[in-house]
C-alpha cells in the first residue's frame, strides 16, 4: 500500500539539473536574460562570419569615409579612421566577453575557495581570511586597478588578472555565510558521525549547496567584470592592440565624435555594454528566484471573495457562541483544479467549552481555523457554508466589520511563539500595540496597567514587561502570546498547536493556564493539536478531521471509549498509553491524501483496515449515532444498521 | 555477552559561556553535562529522558565523539575512547559501530543526494564501497529499515519522501554499517503521532534482529511507550534516576521523575488525574543551584536540600535515584 501511495505522489525527477531546467523555463526574466546573453555570445563566437569588414581595417579609405553616418553599407556608420563600426562592434564583443568571463572565473574561484575555507574551518583561519577580505573591500577598486594597470603593461592578460584578482570579495563573503549555514545543518553533523573526513564533507555536502549561490554570483561578477574592463579601456588603459567596446568608446570620445555629432560611434558600443550587463543581471535575478523560490511569493495579495449560499442554513441554537455550518474551503491555483482543503465541516462551541480539533498535519485543521477569522492566504477561498458568531454570520461581513470581530470576539494563538513576536520590540510594547490596534479608543494612560494585568493573568511577573522576546524562555513566549490574544477580552480563543514545540512540563503548564483562563474568564477554546493525549486530558468535545472532512465528532468520552470511525480507532492504537504496558503500538500505514489528488470515495479508504468495495467508490455521509450528537462518516455505520 | 560494553563514568562537558567581561577573570561556564554515570549493555534499549537544556543531546554528542569531554571517561568494549579524535575513532571502527539518528529528518538528509547516494556514502567513507556486495548491502539496509522494495526508493530525493520515510532513510544509513549502538536523539518528536509508532517499532525490531543497543533520547517519556528496557532521567546535566522501565513508571522515586510521569497525557478521559506541574523552567546551566540542583523547583524539598548534593541512592539492584529523602 505504501508503494501505491508513493506512485500517486510526485513523479520521480530523473535528476537535479533537469528539474532545475523545468523550473527555470517558467521564469520569464531569467529566460529573457539567457536569450540576450546567448545572442551576444553567438555574435562574438561567429564574429568573423558576421562582420562585413575586417575590424579596424582602414586601408582603402579616404577622408570622406571618416564618421560616416549609418547607411546600408555601414549599418552602424564609420569611426574616426573610417572603419566600419558594426564590424568593430561585433569583434569588440569578443574582447569584452573574453575579459568578462575569464576575470569572473578568477574572481569566483578565489572568492569561492576563500569563502568555503573560512566558513568551514572557522576560528583563526576564518578571522584572518575575513579581515583580509574586509581590507580588500574598503580599498576603492577602480583607482587601484587604474594604478596597477598604469604601472604594468596594459595588455589584455594583465587586465583580466587585475579585474579577476580584485573582484572576489563579495563572493567570498556570500559563500562564507552560505557555508556557515550549510555547515550547521544536521546532515553535516551526521556525515561527521559516520566518519567522513573534511574533504569529503566539503565535496559531498557543502559544495552542492553552495553551488547555487556561486552560480548566481558568477553571473553577476561577469557583468561587473565587463563593466570594469569598459571603464579601464575608456580611461585609456585598455590593451592598445585589441578593440573592446570600452576601447571603441575611448577612441570615439578622444577623437572628436562628440563634436562632429557622430553619435553612432558612441551609442553602439555603449549599447553593447548595456545589453550584456542587462542580460546578465536578468539571468542572475532569474536564477536566484529559481534557487530561492521564497523570493517570489506575495503574502499581501487580497483574499478571495466568499462564496455564499443560503441553502440548508439551520437556525443557531440559543447558548451557542460559535456555530459553524457546512464550511468548505478550496485552495485555488491558476491552471489547476481547486484543492478541496476543507469540506462540509460543522461544529458548535458553547460558552466555556473546550473543543479539541485533532488531525494529522495537512488535514486542513489550520485552514479551517484561519477561515473562521477570514485570514486565509490569498489562494484560500470559502466556497460554502456559514460561520455564526454571537448570531452574526461572519462569512457575510465586510473586511472592516470582520476586523472588529477579530481579536475582540475571536482571537488566535499560533504555534511557534518565537516567530510570531517581533524580536526588536519589548513584549509589553507588543501587547500594548495589540490593544491599540483593535481598540483605538482605549485610554492611553490605562494601557500600561492593562498590559501588566494581562501578563499577570498568564503568570508573567510585571518586571518582565520591558524585556525582549529573546530574554523570554519558550514557555514564557507562549504565555505572552496568550496574553496578547486576551488583550481585547475575546469570547473565543483558537489555540493552534500552542504546545507542539515545547517540553512536556512546559506543555502541561500552558495547558493548565488555558484551562484556568477558561474557568476564570468563561472563554471558549478551540484547541488544535495532533496529540490525542492532551485532548483526553482537557477537552469536552472532539472533532477528528481527516483529509479535510469530519471523520468523527463527539463527546470526549465517546471518542476515546466508543470510537466508531476506523481512523479514530487507528489513531488511538498509535498513541502510547503508559497505563497499558502490554499494548503494542501500531502506526497507520500510508499517508494522508494530498488535497489536489483526493481518492474517490472515502478519503481514508486507502489506509483503512476495514475498507470494503463501497468505500473506494462512494464518499460516506456523516451518520448520526445515538442521541448525544455523535457523528461519524463511515459506511460501516450504515451497513451495520 | 553480559559484559558492559558502553560505560560512562563521571562525564562532564563545560562550554565557555561567551568571553568574561573586560575586568572579570573567571569565564562563565555552561555546565551542559555535569557528572554522568551510565552503562549500556549489548542490545539493550535505554530511554534518556529530560527537558530541553538538561544536557541529553550534549551527552549524545560526547558519546559520538563529536564533542570532546571536559572530564570523565567513556569506555567501549573495555577500551578507553574518551579523547580519541576523528581519525582514531574511524580507525578503531567506532565510527562504524556507533551510529546516530537525529531529530529532524528534514534537516539530516542532504537535499541534493539521492537515497542511494545517501545510503552508499557511509560505505564509501569506510572504504567498503568497492566490494561486490555493495548494492546488496544498500538494499538490505533499506529493506531492514522498512523501505520495501528498495528499488523504488533508490533514485528518489529526500523531498519526495514523507517525514516517516525520511526518518527510515536516516536509520538505513546507520544500518548499512552494521552498527552495535544507535543513539537516537528525539527521533520521533518531529513526526505525526500516527507514524511515530512505526519508527519506534522499527528500532524495537532492530534490537531483536540485529542485537543493536539503542539510547533513545527524548523529552517525552510517553512517546517511548514500553519499548525501552531501562529509563535514565536527566536533570540539569546529571542523571537523577535510573531503573527499569516498569520500576520507574510504576514506582518513581525522584520527585522530578514523579512530576514528569504525572504530566504524560493519558489517552483516556476517564483516567484524568492530578498532575504535578512544576513551576518555572529548567534553570540556566550556567548557575547550577547549590545542594540538590532540583531543590528550587522541588515540591517536597526540605531545608537540607539546599545545602547538600544528594548521592545516588540504591533503591534496589537495578533502580537508583539521587534524592536526600531516600537517604535513611
Amino acid at each position: 500500500m505504501e508503494i501505491l501511495t508513493q506512485k500517486n505522489a510526485a513523479p520521480p525527477s530523473s535528476n537535479y539539473l533537469l528539474e532545475f531546467w523545468r523550473k527555470f523555463q517558467r521564469n520569464r526574466m531569467g529566460l529573457v536574460g539567457l536569450g540576450m546573453l546567448t545572442a551576444i555570445i553567438l555574435v562574438a563566437v561567429f564574429a568573423p562570419l558576421i562582420a562585413p569588414h575586417v575590424p579596424g581595417s582602414s586601408l582603402t579609405i579616404g577622408v570622406s569615409d571618416i564618421y560616416k553616418p549609418p547607411s546600408a553599407e555601414h549599418l552602424f556608420g564609420t569611426d574616426d579612421a573610417g572603419a566600419d563600426v558594426f564590424s568593430n562592434f561585433i569583434h569588440g564583443a569578443r574582447v569584452s566577453l573574453t575579459v568578462g568571463f575569464f576575470a569572473a572565473f578568477i574572481s569566483i574561484f578565489i572568492g569561492g575557495l576563500l569563502g568555503i575555507v573560512a566558513g568551514f574551518f572557522g576560528g583563526r583561519v576564518e578571522n584572518f581570511i575575513m579581515r583580509f577580505t574586509d581590507v580588500m573591500l574598503v580599498i576603492p577598486e577602480l583607482p587601484l586597478m587604474v594604478v596597477i594597470i598604469a604601472l604594468t603593461k596594459p595588455s589584455l592578460l594583465n587586465i583580466i588578472f587585475v579585474i579577476g584578482l580584485l573582484g572576489w570579495t563579495t563572493t567570498a563573503r556570500m559563500v562564507r555565510s552560505q557555508t556557515l549555514a550549510v555547515k550547521s545543518r544536521k546532515f553535516v553533523l551526521r556525515a561527521r558521525a559516520i566518519g567522513s573526513g573534511k574533504a569529503h564533507i566539503i565535496r559531498r555536502h557543502i559544495l552542492p549547496l553552495v553551488m547555487p549561490i556561486l552560480v548566481v554570483q558568477a553571473v553577476l561578477v561577469v557583468s561587473l567584470a565587463v563593466l570594469n574592463e569598459s571603464t579601464l579601456s575608456f580611461l585609456g588603459l585598455g590593451d592598445p592592440t585589441t578593440l573592446s567596446w570600452g576601447q571603441m568608446l575611448n577612441y570615439a570620445f578622444g577623437r572628436g565624435a562628440m563634436s562632429t555629432g557622430a553619435w553612432w560611434a558612441l551609442v553602439f558600443p555603449g549599447f553593447g555594454i548595456v545589453w550584456v550587463v542587462l542580460g546578465l543581471t536578468l539571468l542572475g535575478q532569474g536564477l536566484e528566484q529559481v534557487f530561492n523560490p521564497r523570493l517570489d511569493t506575495h503574502h499581501l495579495m487580497p483574499g478571495r471573495p466568499v462564496v455564499t449560499s443560503e441553502a440548508g442554513v439551520k437556525p443557531v441554537k440559543p447558548g451557542t457562541l460559535l456555530d459553524v455550518q457546512n464550511l468548505s474551503i478550496n485552495y485555488v491555483t491558476e491552471g489547476k483544479p481547486p484543492a478541496r482543503a476543507v469540506e462540509n465541516i460543522s461544529f458548535t462551541l458553547k460558552e466555556g467549552e473546550l473543543l479539541g480539533l485533532v488531525g494529522e498535519s495537512g488535514c486542513g485543521k489550520t485552514t479551517l481555523m484561519l477561515a473562521l477569522l477570514r485570514l486565509l492566504p490569498s489562494a484560500g477561498q470559502i466556497v460554502g457554508g456559514k460561520v455564526f458568531f454571537s448570531g452574526r454570520d461572519l462569512t457575510a461581513l465586510g473586511e472592516e466589520e470582520m476586523n472588529e470581530v477579530r481579536w475582540s470576539g475571536i482571537s488566535i494563538v499560533f504555534q511557534g511563539a518565537m516567530n510570531a513576536l517581533n524580536p526588536v520590540r519589548t513584549v509589553g510594547d507588543q501587547i500594548a500595540e495589540a490593544i491599540i490596534q483593535h481598540v483605538p479608543t482605549f485610554p492611553r494612560d490605562k494601557i500600561s496597567a492593562r498590559v501588566t494585568e494581562l501578563l499577570d493573568l498568564v503568570g508573567i511577573a510585571a518586571d518582565h514587561k520591558d524585556h525582549f522576546p529573546h530574554q523570554y524562555s519558550g514557555g514564557m513566549r507562549q504565555r505572552a502570546m496568550i496574553a496578547m490574544a486576551l488583550a481585547c477580552n475575546p469570547q473565543v480563543i483558537i489555540a493552534d498547536e500552542p504546545t507542539t514545540a515545547l517540553d512536556v512540563m512546559i506543555q502541561a503548564q500552558i495547558l493548565e493556564l488555558l484551562d484556568e483562563l477558561r474557568r476564570k474568564l468563561g472563554l471558549a477554546v478551540v484547541f488544535v493539536t495532533h496529540d490525542l493525549g492532551i485532548v483526553a486530558e482537557m477537552c469536552d468535545h472532539v472533532l477528528v478531521m481527516y483529509g479535510g472532512v469530519t471523520a468523527e465528532y463527539a463527546d470526549v468520552d465517546i471518542i476515546y471509549n466508543e470510537p466508531r470511525h476506523p481512523y479514530t480507532q487507528e489513531l488511538l492504537k498509535a498513541f502510547p498509553d503508559l497505563t497499558k504496558p502490554k499494548k503494542k503500538l501500531s502506526s497507520i500505514p500510508g499517508y494522508p491524501p494530498r488535497l489536489d489528488a483526493l481518492p474517490a470515495g472515502c478519503r481514508f479508504a486507502p489506509r483503512c483496515p476495514a475498507a470494503f468495495e463501497r468505500c473506494h467508490i462512494e464518499e460516506p455521509a456523516l451518520h448520526r449515532i445515538g442521541a448525544n450528537g455523535h457523528l461519524a462518516s463511515c459506511h460501516l455505520i450504515a451497513e451495520k444498521r | 555477552m553480559n559484559q558492559e560494553f558502553l560505560e560512562v563514568r563521571g562525564l562532564k562537558k563545560y562550554f565557555e559561556a561567551g568571553r568574561p567581561g573586560l575586568f572579570s577573570k573567571d569565564a562563565r561556564k555552561v555546565h551542559a553535562v555535569d557528572g554522568v554515570d551510565l552503562t549500556l549493555r549489548r542490545s539493550e534499549v535505554i530511554a534518556l529522558v529530560g527537558e530541553s537544556g538538561c544536557g541529553k543531546s550534549t551527552l549524545a554528542l560526547l558519546l559520538m565523539g563529536l564533542e570532546d569531554p571536559t572530564e570523565g571517561a567513556v569506555k567501549f568494549e573495555g577500551m578507553d575512547i574518551t579523547h580519541l579524535n576523528d581519525s582514531q575513532r574511524k580507525k578503531k571502527e567506532l565510527r562504524r559501530k556507533i551510529q546516530m539518528v537525529f531529530q529532524d529528518p528534514y534537516e539530516s538528509l542532504n537535499p541534493t543526494q539521492t537515497i542511494e547516494e545517501i545510503i552508499t556514502e557511509p560505505l564509501l567513507v569506510h572504504g567498503m564501497a568497492n566490494t561486490p556486495d555493495r548494492d546488496e548491502r544498500v538494499k538490505k539496509a533499506l529493506e531492514d529499515a522498512g523501505l520495501k522494495p528498495a528499488e523504488v526508493y533508490l533514485d528518489r530525493y529526500p523531498h519526495e519522501l514523507s517525514g516517516g520515510q525520511r526518518q527510515r532513510v536516516v536509520v538505513a544509513a546507520a544500518l548499512v554499517l552494521e552498527p552495535e549502538i544507535i543513539l537516537a536523539d528525539e527521533p520521533v518528536s518531529m513526526l505525526d503521532v500516527s507514524i511515530r509508532a512505526e519508527i519506534i517499532n522499527l528500532l524495537a525490531e532492530l534490537r531483536i534482529t540485529r542485537q543493536i543497543a539503542v539510547i533513545f533520547i527524548t523529552h517525552d517519556l510517553g512517546s517511548v511507550g514500553f519499548f525501552a528496557d531501562r529509563v535514565a532521567v536527566m536533570y540539569l546535566g546529571r542523571i537523577v534516576e535510573v531503573g527499569t522501565m516498569l520500576e520507574v513508571l510504576e514506582n518513581p522515586k525522584h520527585p522530578y521523575t514523579k512530576a514528569l510521569i504525572s504530566v504524560i497525557p493519558v489517552p483516556n478521559p476517564r483516567l484524568r488525574h492530578e498532575r504535578i506541574i512544576l513551576q518555572g523552567e529548567t534553570p540556566n546551566p550556567i548557575n547550577i543551584p547549590s545542594g540538590c540542583r532540583f531543590h528550587p523547583r522541588c515540591p517536597v524539598a526540605i531545608a537540607t536540600c539546599k545545602a547538600s548534593d544528594p548521592p545516588m541512592v540504591v533503591v534496589n539492584k537495578s533502580h537508583q535515584a539521587a534524592c536526600l529523602l531516600l537517604v535513611k
